[in-house]
C-alpha cells in the first residue's frame, strides 16, 4: 500500500480543524475525515450554518459557538481536504486507517494520523436509563444545533458539570419545557475545590463564564434544585418521571423526557485499538492515552489532541490541534527546530495557563460513586446485552478479575456499542469490587471495527487498497 | 462435586439460585506436585481431568497465566469435524468426535456439542477430485464423510448461492454429518470442574517464569507465586509454546501466526450448518447466541499480535458475500485474533521430549479447538504411563529429524 497522505485527522472539532489548518498551511498534505455531514464536531456542530439561521439562533448558541465559524473558515482556506461523512473503522500502529465512504470499505496509509475523537458523556447507569424517553443532555443540544429541534414535551435535566449550566440555559431559551434542572454535584465539593480556585480563577474568563450561565440558568425562571441524589427514573416501557433526593427529601417529577448528563469522558476506541498505550485518570475517572506535551502517543505514527486526550474545553482543544501538527510536522522533518519553537510558542502558554482552571473543574465536578458504580444490582451495566451491575457484581465474586474475563461470564461489553455505553462502568464496578484500582483492573480489550460495518462495506473494498 | 441435573435445577429455582456451589475451588499452589500442567486452556484442562479420572494421578496442578480458557480456548470458531486425509490425523480426530459425543454426560456439563454438520465447498475440479479422495479415504478409516452434488449442498444449507456463473462456483461438496460446533468456554469450565472435583489444584493467574532441570530431567517450575516442584510437567501452552519450552531449553520446530476471526451481530437463526471453503479460505457458522461466526485464514508473516491484517478479513468477507449474497446487510461487531503454534507438516506434536519427565502438546495451528477431547486423553496416557497412546504414537518431536511427517499441509492444499 502506497502512502496517501502526510497527515490525516480524525475528527472535524476544534482539535481537528486546527490541526488539519496547521498541517496543511505548512505544506503538508492532509485529510480531515469525520462522521458528520459537515465539519464542527460536536461543540460546533453544523458551524457553517450558523449565518444562515438567523440572530436568533444565534443568540441561544452564543459567542462561544460562534467562535468556531473563525476555525471553520479557517480550515477551509487551508488547503486541508476535508471528507465528511466517512466512518473510520479501524487504525493501526503504521497509519492505516480502515474508513467507510460511499457503501465502501477504504483504507488509507497516513504518514502522521492525529486523532482528534473528541469526547463522549459519561454512560450515567441510574435505575430505567434505559427506558425509551431517555436521552443524554449532549444528544438533545447536538439536536438543537443541528436541527433546531427542542422536544416539547415535559422534561427533566439532571447531572452535573459546566456543560449542565450551558445546555439547559440553550434549551430554556429555545422553548423547551424544562419541569425542573436537578444538579447532583454535591455541597462539599465546593469546600474540596476552594483550594484551587486562586489559579483558577487567573486562569482566565471561564470561571466567570460559567458563574454567568448558572445565574442565567436561576434567572430562567425553571425550578433548579441543587444537591440532588440518587436518581431512578420510573415508567412502564417509557419515561413517566423521576425520582431524586434532594436535601434529605425525596421529590418526585412527573416528565416524558429525561435528559442525563455526568460529564464528557475522552473518546478512547480508535488510540486504543491502534495500540496506544491508556492510563486510568482517577481524577476525571477515566482513560486517556499516554501522551507527551505535543501529543505523541506511545505508538510512532500517531498523536491524539483535544478532548480525546484528555477533558479539556474548546479553547484548549485548538491549541492542543496547533502543537499535535506542529509535532507531526517537525518529526517529518517539514520544519525546522526553529520554526517548531515560534509556531508552538503560544498554544503551549496557554495549555499551561488552563491547567490550573481544568483541576478546579475536575475536582468540583468529580462523578459521584454512585454515577461510576450503580449502587442497585438491578441497574442495567451494559445496554446492548442487558447486562446488570448485581451479575457482574456476583461475576467479580467468583473471583473475575477484570473486564475481558467477564465478557466470558456476562457477554457484558460484547453487544453492537462494543462497550462505549459501558466500560468504564465494567471496570468501576469490577474495581470497586476488588477493592482495588480501576488501573488495575484494565479496560475492555477494544476490536475492530471501532463501529459494526457490513458484510456488503467490508467486502466492497477496491483491490489496490 | 454438585451434580447438575434437572431436579438440581429446580430446587436451586426455589431458592432464586443463590446455593450453586463454586464449579471449581481456588487454591493456592502446593510446594510440590506429581505432575504441572502448564497452560489452562481446554488441552491443558482436559489433560489433568483424563490423568485424575483415567490413571488416578490426582496430586496435580493447572497453572494459567490469565484466567480458563482465555487463550485460543475462547479465541477460535468452534468447528469439529474429523475428515482428514491420513490414517494418522483420522484416527486422531476422529477419537476426538467420538469423545465430543459424549463429553456433556461424561463432565456433567453442557459443552454444547452440536453435530450439525460440516460441508466443505469445492469450487473447481482440482477440489473435487481432492475432497472425493478425502470421501474415499475416510470410509475406509470408518470416518463418515459423504459427497453432495450443488443441489444437495443447497437443500442442506439454503442460504447458499450454487448459481454456475459464480466468482467461486460450488461443484459440489463433502459433507460430514458428525461434524459441527459446540460451546468453546464450556469446554474449559466442564473439564475444570470435573477435574477439580477429582482433586486437581486449578491455579489461575499464576504464570509460570522458569522450568527447573537437573541434567537432562525436568524437577519443577518457577512461578509467580514461588516454586513448585514436580518430577512432570506438561506443556500445553498453544501460540506461546515456544516460550515456555525455551525456559527448559528446548527449542520447538514452531512457528506462530496470527489466526483471526470476526463475529456480526445477532440475528435469528438463518444458517442451519458449518460451511468452509478451503479455496477460498473461510469457515461460517452462526452461534446460539444468533451471531454469525466467520472465521478467516492465517496472516502470511509470523507474529505474537492478537490481531491479524485487516486484508485477509476483507478477502474472507468477499468470498462470503459471493457465497451467501443474503448476508451482505449483516453488520460486523468484531475482529479478534489468537495466535496460533504451527509445524512444518502442519499436524501436532503431542510427545515426550529430549527432556525426561517433560511433555508437549502443541502445534495444533488452525485446528484445535476441535482435537481437545482426544489430544487430552491420549496426551494425559502420555505423561502418565511415560510412552504414547498407540493415538498419539506417530505425533512425535523426531519425526522433523527422521522425515516421517504427517503431511495435512499437502493433503488439504492450503495452509493450515
Amino acid at each position: 500500500m502506497s502512502t496517501d497522505v502526510d497527515i490525516a485527522v480524525i475528527g472535524a472539532g476544534p482539535a481537528g480543524m486546527t490541526a488539519a489548518s496547521t498541517a496543511a498551511e505548512a505544506g503538508l498534505s492532509c485529510v480531515l475525515l469525520d462522521e458528520q455531514a459537515e465539519p464542527g464536531g460536536q461543540i460546533y456542530r453544523a458551524i457553517e450554518r450558523l449565518a444562515a439561521r438567523g440572530e436568533r439562533f444565534a443568540e441561544i448558541l452564543g459567542e462561544d459557538y460562534a467562535r468556531g465559524a473563525a476555525i471553520a473558515q479557517r480550515f477551509r482556506q487551508s488547503g486541508a481536504v476535508c471528507q465528511a461523512g466517512v466512518q473510520v473503522f479501524d487504525l493501526d500502529a503504521d497509519g492505516v486507517l480502515g474508513l467507510i465512504a460511499d457503501e465502501g470499505a477504504r483504507w488509507i496509509r497516513a504518514r502522521r494520523v492525529i486523532v482528534a475523537a473528541g469526547a463522549q458523556e459519561r454512560p450515567v447507569p441510574v435505575p430505567g436509563w434505559t427506558l425509551p424517553g431517555v436521552m443524554s443532555l449532549g444528544s438533545a443540544q447536538t439536536l438543537l444545533k443541528s436541527a433546531a429541534m427542542v422536544s416539547d414535551v415535559p422534561t427533566v435535566i439532571a447531572g452535573s458539570g459546566p456543560l449542565l449550566y450551558l445546555a439547559a440555559t440553550q434549551l430554556i431559551e429555545a422553548g423547551a419545557r424544562i419541569e425542573a434542572v436537578l444538579d447532583t454535584m454535591p455541597r462539599e465539593r465546593y469546600l474540596a475545590a476552594a483550594a484551587g480556585l486562586p489559579r483558577a480563577l487567573m486562569a482566565g474568563g471561564e470561571l466567570r463564564k460559567g458563574l454567568a450561565w448558572k445565574r442565567r440558568l436561576k434567572n430562567s425562571g425553571v425550578r433548579y434544585l441543587s444537591n440532588a441524589d440518587a436518581i431512578a427514573i420510573a415508567g412502564e416501557g417509557r419515561v413517566t418521571g423521576l425520582r431524586a433526593r434532594v436535601g434529605h427529601r425525596d421529590m418526585d417529577f412527573a416528565c416524558s423526557l429525561v435528559l442525563l448528563h455526568e460529564g464528557v469522558v475522552p473518546n478512547v476506541q480508535l488510540a486504543m485499538v491502534a495500540g496506544a498505550r491508556h492510563d486510568h485518570d482517577g481524577l476525571q475517572a477515566c482513560w486517556r492515552p499516554v501522551l507527551d506535551p505535543f501529543g505523541r502517543t506511545t505508538v510512532a505514527n500517531i498523536l491524539v489532541a483535544g478532548d480525546a486526550g484528555g477533558i479539556g474545553g474548546a479553547e484548549l482543544a485548538a491549541a492542543e490541534g496547533e502543537l499535535a501538527a506542529c509535532a507531526a510536522a517537525y518529526d517529518l522533518g517539514c520544519i525546522g527546530e526553529r520554526e517548531f519553537e515560534r509556531r508552538t510558542r503560544v498554544p503551549q502558554a496557554l495549555v499551561r495557563r488552563k491547567k490550573p482552571l481544568r483541576r478546579f473543574l475536575d475536582t468540583l465536578f468529580r462523578p459521584r460513586d454512585e454515577v461510576l458504580v450503580p449502587p442497585g444490582d438491578d441497574t442495567i451495566v451494559c445496554r446492548c446485552e442487558e447486562v446488570t451491575a448485581g451479575e457482574l457484581r456476583r461475576i467479580a465474586a467468583l473471583g473475575c478479575t477484570g473486564p475481558n474475563q467477564s465478557k466470558a461470564f456476562s457477554r457484558a461489553g460484547m453487544g453492537p456499542c462494543q462497550g462505549r455505553m459501558c466500560a468504564l462502568t465494567i471496570s468501576h464496578l469490577l474495581a470497586a469490587a476488588h477493592d482495588r484500582d480501576p488501573a488495575h483492573t484494565g479496560h475492555l480489550r477494544l476490536r475492530p471495527p471501532v463501529k459494526p460495518v457490513t458484510v456488503g462495506q467490508m467486502a466492497g473494498a477496491p483491490d489496490d487498497a | 462435586m454438585q451434580r447438575y441435573s434437572i431436579v438440581s435445577i429446580a430446587r436451586n429455582a426455589l431458592t432464586g439460585h443463590r446455593n450453586w456451589q463454586r464449579a471449581w475451588r481456588s487454591p493456592e499452589p502446593k510446594p510440590s506436585y506429581d505432575a504441572v500442567i502448564i497452560g489452562g486452556g481446554g488441552h491443558g484442562l482436559g489433560t489433568a481431568y483424563y490423568l485424575a479420572k483415567e490413571h488416578g494421578l490426582t496430586n496435580i496442578a493447572v497453572l494459567e497465566k490469565g484466567w480458563l480458557g482465555g487463550g485460543n480456548t475462547g479465541r477460535n470458531t468452534t468447528i469439529i469435524r474429523s475428515n482428514y486425509l491420513y490414517d494418522e490425523s483420522a484416527a486422531l480426530y476422529d477419537h476426538a468426535v467420538k469423545l465430543w459425543e459424549g463429553l456433556s454426560q461424561e463432565l456433567n456439563y453442557n459443552t454444547m456439542y452440536s453435530p450439525r454438520g460440516v460441508m466443505m465447498l469445492a469450487h473447481n475440479v482440482h477440489d473435487v477430485q481432492v475432497f472425493k479422495r478425502h470421501i474415499y479415504a475416510n470410509r475406509l478409516n470408518g470416518v463418515d464423510n459423504e459427497w453432495l452434488t450443488p443441489e444437495q449442498a443447497k437443500a442442506y444449507c439454503p442460504p447458499l448461492d450454487i448459481r454456475r456463473d459464480a466468482r467461486y462456483p460450488v461443484m459440489g461438496a463433502a459433507l460430514q454429518r458428525r461434524g459441527g460446533t459446540a460451546r468453546h468456554d464450556a469446554v474449559a469450565w466442564g473439564y475444570a470442574r470435573g477435574a477439580d472435583a477429582l482433586g486437581v489444584d486449578i491455579i489461575q493467574n499464576c504464570e509460570v517464569t522458569g522450568i527447573r532441570r537437573d541434567g537432562d530431567k525436568v524437577i519443577g517450575v518457577e512461578t509467580m507465586r514461588g516454586y513448585i516442584q514436580a518430577p512432570k510437567v506438561g506443556v500445553v501452552a498453544a501460540g506461546n509454546t515456544t516460550v515456555v519450552m525455551d525456559m527448559a531449553g528446548v527449542r520447538m520446530p514452531l512457528e506462530s501466526y496470527p489466526l483471526q476471526a470476526l463475529v456480526s451481530e445477532p440475528v435469528k437463526p438463518v444458517f442451519p450448518c458449518v460451511v468452509m471453503s478451503n479455496t477460498v479460505h473461510a469457515y461460517i457458522s452462526q452461534s446460539d447466541k444468533g451471531e454469525l461466526v466467520i472465521g478467516a485464514g492465517t496472516d502470511q508473516f509470523t507474529s505474537y499480535s492478537q490481531r491479524g491484517g485487516f486484508h485477509i478479513i476483507e478477502h474472507t468477507l468477499e468470498a462470503i458475500l459471493e457465497l451467501f449474497p443474503v448476508f451482505s446487510r449483516m453488520r460486523m461487531l468484531r475482529q479478534w485474533g489468537g495466535i496460533v503454534d504451527v509445524t512444518p507438516d502442519r499436524s501436532p506434536i503431542l510427545a515426550k521430549t529430549p527432556v525426561r519427565g517433560l511433555y508437549v502438546n502443541c502445534g495444533w495451528g488452525t485446528g484445535g479447538f476441535k482435537a481437545t477431547p482426544g489430544s487430552a486423553h491420549t496426551f494425559a496416557h502420555t505423561i502418565a504411563r511415560d510412552e504414547p497412546h498407540p493415538i498419539n504414537a506417530p505425533f512425535t518431536l523426531e519425526r522433523f529429524r527422521t522425515g516421517r511427517l504427517i503431511d495435512e499441509a499437502a493433503a488439504a492444499a492450503v495452509a493450515h
